[in-house]
Order: C-alpha cells, then structure tokens, then sequence
C-alpha cells in the first residue's frame, strides 16, 4: 500500500472470543437471549478485542471475528444455494457443518460489510477485512448442483466479488482471501487462480491471500500469478523450513510474514520474534514486508494470544528502528 | 444361486447425540483414558444397525463409531505404536494422526473384540474392519527399516485379532487396504504372504477392500490373494475397474462400491441400477456384494442412510 510505514504489523483474523462472550452464544443457540442482546454482545466484543489489538501495538487489524462460528459454514448460511445437513468429522472428534451446494449459488445476504462499517465507527486503525476464498468454500462443500467443481467455484467467485465491490464501496481499503484449500490440490491451481481473477474484478482495494497448512512448493511459483497484492504465509509452524521453496524464483508480490506460532501456547520472545522477522528479508525487501502471526489466535486463550500480539508487534517496531537508523 | 447382497464399507457417521457424547469424555485433543460407558456405546451401535437395516442392508458394521480412522483406532491399541501430528488422509478433507513405530509391535489386548461383542449381540450378519498394508504404509517406521517385516509382523497381529473374532462369533473379516493401490510390485508379494498369515486358522470369509481410485496396479497380482472377495470402487476407478473385471477371469467374488459415499448428491437410481447389472454380468452371476465406494463418515448423519436406500432400492428392483 501507499505512504505506509515499514513493516506493518497485523493479523490474519480470528481472536479468542471472551469466555463470557461463550456463554452467551450458548444461551442464545438454547433460545434464552434475544436477536438485541445477542447483537450488543457481539459488538461489546468487538470493541473489547479491538482494543487488545491497539493495545498489543498491532497497526492492521479486525474484529477478531467475534461473530463468525468457523469460516466455511457462517458464509454458507449467508449465501443463496447452500444449505447445511449437518456436521462431518475433519479429525477425531472435530466436526464442522459442512455446507452442501444445492441450487444456482446467487448473493443474498451481505458478508461483511455492517461488520466493517462498525469497525470503522470504533477505531481509526486501519482495517483488513478476511473473507474466505470461493476454492475454498467449495473445496469444503458438497456439490449437488453444479456439473463441475470448476462451475460452482466460479459462480461462487462471483457472489464474493459483488461483496468485495461493496466493501470497496463502503471504505475498505485492505481485503484479505483466506484459501487454505488451494495447494491441497495443486491440479487445479487454473482454476484457483481464475476465481481470485473473478473476486477481484472491479474491486478497488489492497488485496492480500491467505494460504496456511498447505505444502507450499506444489503452488509456487504459480501462486505469483494470482490477481492479488500479496501473498500471506505461515513460517513459524513449520519453523521456517518452507523458506527455501521462495528462493527458486524472485517474489513478486508483498509477503505477510507468519512469524509466530498459533499451534503453541509458548510465547515467543521479543528477540526471537526479531530473528524470525529478518528470515524474511531472505525472500523480499523489507519494504514488501507485513508481519503477522501465522494464522487466526482464536485457538489461545485471551491472554497468550494478547502477549504473542505485544511481543510480535515489539520486534517490528525495534528492527523498524533499526532499519530506519 | 446367484445373488446380490446390499452392505457398508465401515463407518457410519455418529449419531449427533453420541457425537456430542464422545467429545465431551473424549475431549478434542488426543484420545486419554476413554471412559466409555458401554451401554452409552450399545445404544449408539444399535441405533447405526436399525439404520441400515431399515434401508436394506443385508450384511451390516458396527459403523466403526469409536474409530477416529483407519489408522490410529488400530495402532493405539498395539505395543510400539506412538502416536504423532495429523496429516492429510488421501484426497479428503479429513485427517489423521501418523502412528509412529518405535518398537517392536506386539498384541498384548484385543484390538476390536469389545466392539465387535456389542455389536454382535445386536446383529449376526456382522463385517468386522481391519487393516494390514495400509496401518504400515501410513505410519512412519523407526523401528524395522524392513517394510515386508513390518507388514509381516501386523499380518500376525491382525490373526491374532481374527481369531479371536471368530471365537466371538465373527463370520466375515475385511481386511481395508486404500494404501494397496498406490503399492509397488514387490509390495504385493509381502502382502500376499501377509494374507496368508492373517487366514491361517481363521474360519471366515475375507474381504479385501480397497477404495479412493482404480485397482489396476493390484491385477493381476491380487487374483492370487487367499481373499473371497475383492472389494473394488466403481465411482472412482469405474472403467477401469469395469475392464479389470472383463479381462481377468475372476475366481473370487467381488464387493462393488457403486454410489459416492463422499457426496450428499444422490445418485439416480436407474443409473446405479445399470452399474449393478453391467458389473454383474462381467462377473458371471457369481453372488455380488454392493455398497459405497468409501465408508460413509464423510457425510452428515441424516444423509447416510438417504444413501444406503437409493443402493439397496436400486438392488431391489433387480431381484
């Protein structure tokens, strides 16, 4: 992006949701809240994690998807064509409502759009908004209606790109795709690749894309010709070994760094996370750098989540300080 | 006689409510001392039978409902086995933990016997699951360094287990074998051997099953297998499967997997019923088994048994 300061920190999205935040959601699934408090409680838990994230130091950020359950299912309820039979096993004994695509998939309701607008009202951070990518939701949806999964992922794609346009159109300025699904099957990178095409048309903003849990060799450097700004990455997880794979061929495009890992409880040290850091400038400029935790916090408890944040956001601003002299 | 006999894979999803009952004693992360109450589990087992029963199946599983996979239900209970990250299991989006083999494996409890009992109880047309090639292909070996070692000393293993089932009343033991598909030359020989050790002293009919793609790398060379029946996929590796069928002259008979255990579309039934016919002839009118491709945990609970009745329909409306 224009004019902004070097080495941004942000998120990749989710945050621990508060623990009484918990208990109301189940109070409300058992019918003993209403539509009103439910709606005041979600946007008090906004503003609480918002404030965590300015605290922590963090210069992007979102809403910590306080209202979101689990990133395929609450975007399948809102869009025409889905439905959802119940819940199927992703390893012992998690499940997720796996959405099933039955009918023409059309926009019906708005995605994110009021979520970023009252965002907006409470901080004057800049914002990312995550969506998750139309490969993605297809990849981890039945399909009963389309002859093909190449169709239902470009008819998908252009249910997203109406509400990316309409974000663009309500002041968002940084879109992030989340779409884990891709190197999963590197075959149809094609057809990936074409629905970020379709997503991003017309749509006037910084697009980053998010792709974590994936053996990342199988898509670069295809993944360089995605219609996005930039390329968002997990490294600590696999504590940095994946490096190698972007040194082949020069990275073209903006690199959010994952510097820090979300799969422990362990917090990372100040000058760990600063050591982290600079393994990135093996693969881009600073300048094209963005530093963010690996993935979503919302596995942590509020606490580490909160301390990983401030140290993460600490490194950048010592190594900013040293990079700026 | 000739026949067609409607059956499952192996899993069947879990009931929501015994869903919600596992997570709570279980926890989401790996498996502790389960305190399973067996009732809690006969009243769930027997509610996946009535199940199959009430849409047609002639021979039935327990729907493997304590398994997590293939994998990790057989080697937590085996000496040597530790268990590791998850990883993706072949094309699905469902993972499994990696066993890894850190010494040599032992049998020092039965494997699936308590299930089977429970399940048995209910209902006598009973397939129990267990796996051979696959358990070893999958799990990370830092132990044997020797894969026919390996798949021999399972092979022991899984007989030992086989007996036993048959002391319990088992009749028909299938031996789940996804991994055979991608093996290589040499691999089937092990296995062959392994199959015989698996059968020495057993009294019961033994299914081979493989499923995800086609079988050609396993042809000839299964035929050979001491196995009754060869369990092929007809949605994934369907013509090619269907030209294995007419080039080899089969003397076993063959459990078809004819409609998409992975997918909440039902498939029309007069084209299931045509796959059926087709696949009958190519086998002679030897007595055929049919089911899913796969296992039906891939699909939510109520779209199960939605599955299972447009097979067994379609069965009916042959005979």
């Amino acid at each position: 992006m224009n004019n902004r300061k070097l080495l941004p920190t942000t998120v990749v999205g989710s945050y621990p949701k508060p623990n009484w935040l918990r208990r109301l959601i189940r109070e409300y699934e058992k019918g003993e809240i209403s539509n009103k408090i439910m709606r005041r409680a979600y946007d008090d838990a906004v503003k609480a994690v918002v404030k965590e994230q300015e605290l922590a130091g963090v210069d992007i950020l979102w809403d910590g998807e306080m209202r979101r359950d689990e990133m395929t299912s609450y975007f399948a309820r809102r869009i025409e064509g889905f439905t959802i039979y119940g819940e199927v096993r992703v390893w012992g004994n998690n499940y997720y409502p796996k959405p099933a695509i039955i009918d023409e998939l059309r926009y019906r309701d708005e995605l994110a759009v009021s979520d970023y607008k009252f965002l907006r009202r409470i901080t004057d951070h800049e914002i990312k908004i995550p969506i998750t990518g139309p490969y993605t939701l297809v990849d981890w949806s039945f399909n009963e209606y389309y002859r093909t999964r190449e169709e239902a992922v470009y008819a998908l794609a252009e249910v997203i790109n109406q509400e990316l346009r309409r974000l663009a159109e309500a002041g968002a300025s940084y879109i992030q795709i989340d779409d884990p699904a891709i190197p999963t099957h590197p075959e149809e990178i094609e057809v990936a690749k074409n629905s970020i095409e379709i997503v991003t048309r017309e749509v006037n903003a910084y697009i980053g894309i998010h792709i974590c849990y994936g053996d990342y060799s199988k898509i670069y450097p295809e993944i360089l010709e995605f219609n996005v700004d930039q390329i968002d990455l997990e490294f600590a997880n696999r504590n940095f070994k994946d490096i190698g794979i972007f040194k082949d061929y020069e990275f073209t495009k903006d690199l959010g760094f994952g510097c820090v890992d979300v799969h422990t409880r362990r917090i990372e040290s100040v000058e760990e996370i600063k050591d982290n850091i600079r393994k990135a400038f093996s693969i881009v400029k600073p300048e094209r750098v963005y530093v963010d935790p690996d993935c979503g916090l919302k596995l942590l408890s509020s606490e580490v989540a909160f301390k990983k944040l401030r140290n993460m956001c600490q490194a950048a601003r010592e190594i900013r300080e040293e990079l700026e002299g | 006689m000739s026949r067609i006999i409607p059956t499952v894979l192996g899993s069947y999803p879990r009931p929501p409510w015994f869903r919600e009952y596992l997570r709570k004693v279980e926890g989401l992360q790996k498996e502790g001392g389960r305190a399973m109450d067996e009732a809690t589990y006969a009243k769930a087992v027997g509610e996946v039978i009535r199940e199959q029963r009430d849409a047609g199946i002639k021979l039935f599983t327990d729907g493997q409902l304590l398994w997590h996979d293939l994998l990790c239900h057989l080697a937590t209970k085996i000496d040597g086995f530790e268990m590791n990250g998850l990883i993706r299991y072949f094309d699905n989006n469902l993972y499994y933990r990696i066993p890894k083999i850190k010494a040599k494996l032992e049998r020092r409890r039965s494997i699936v016997v308590d299930e089977f009992r429970v399940a048995y109880s209910i209902e006598h047309e009973m397939k129990t699951v267990l796996s051979c090639f696959t358990l070893a292909s999958l799990s990370e070996d830092e132990f044997y360094h020797d894969k026919s070692e390996l798949v021999m000393d399972i092979a022991h293993i899984m007989n030992q287990e086989a007996k036993e089932l048959v002391r319990n009343g088992a009749k028909y033991i299938q031996i789940d074998e996804p991994s055979l598909l991608y093996a290589e030359k040499e691999d089937m020989n092990v296995m062959k051997d392994a199959i015989e050790v698996i059968r020495r002293g057993v009294d019961a009919k033994f299914f081979l099953v493989t499923y995800f793609r086609d079988a050609e790398r396993i042809f000839p060379e299964v035929l050979d297998f001491n196995v009754d029946v060869i369990g092929l996929d007809f949605v994934e590796g369907y013509e090619k499967n269907f030209e294995l069928l007419r080039e080899y002259d089969m003397d076993k008979e063959v459990q078809a997997g004819v409609v998409d255990g992975r997918t909440t579309k039902m498939e029309d039934k007069e084209q299931v019923k045509q796959k059926i016919r087709a696949i009958h002839d190519a086998v002679n009118g030897e007595t055929l088994y049919v089911s899913p491709n796969t296992g039906l945990e891939f699909l939510p609970y109520i779209k199960a048994s939605e599955k299972l009745k447009v097979l067994c329909n379609s069965v009916g409306d042959i005979q």
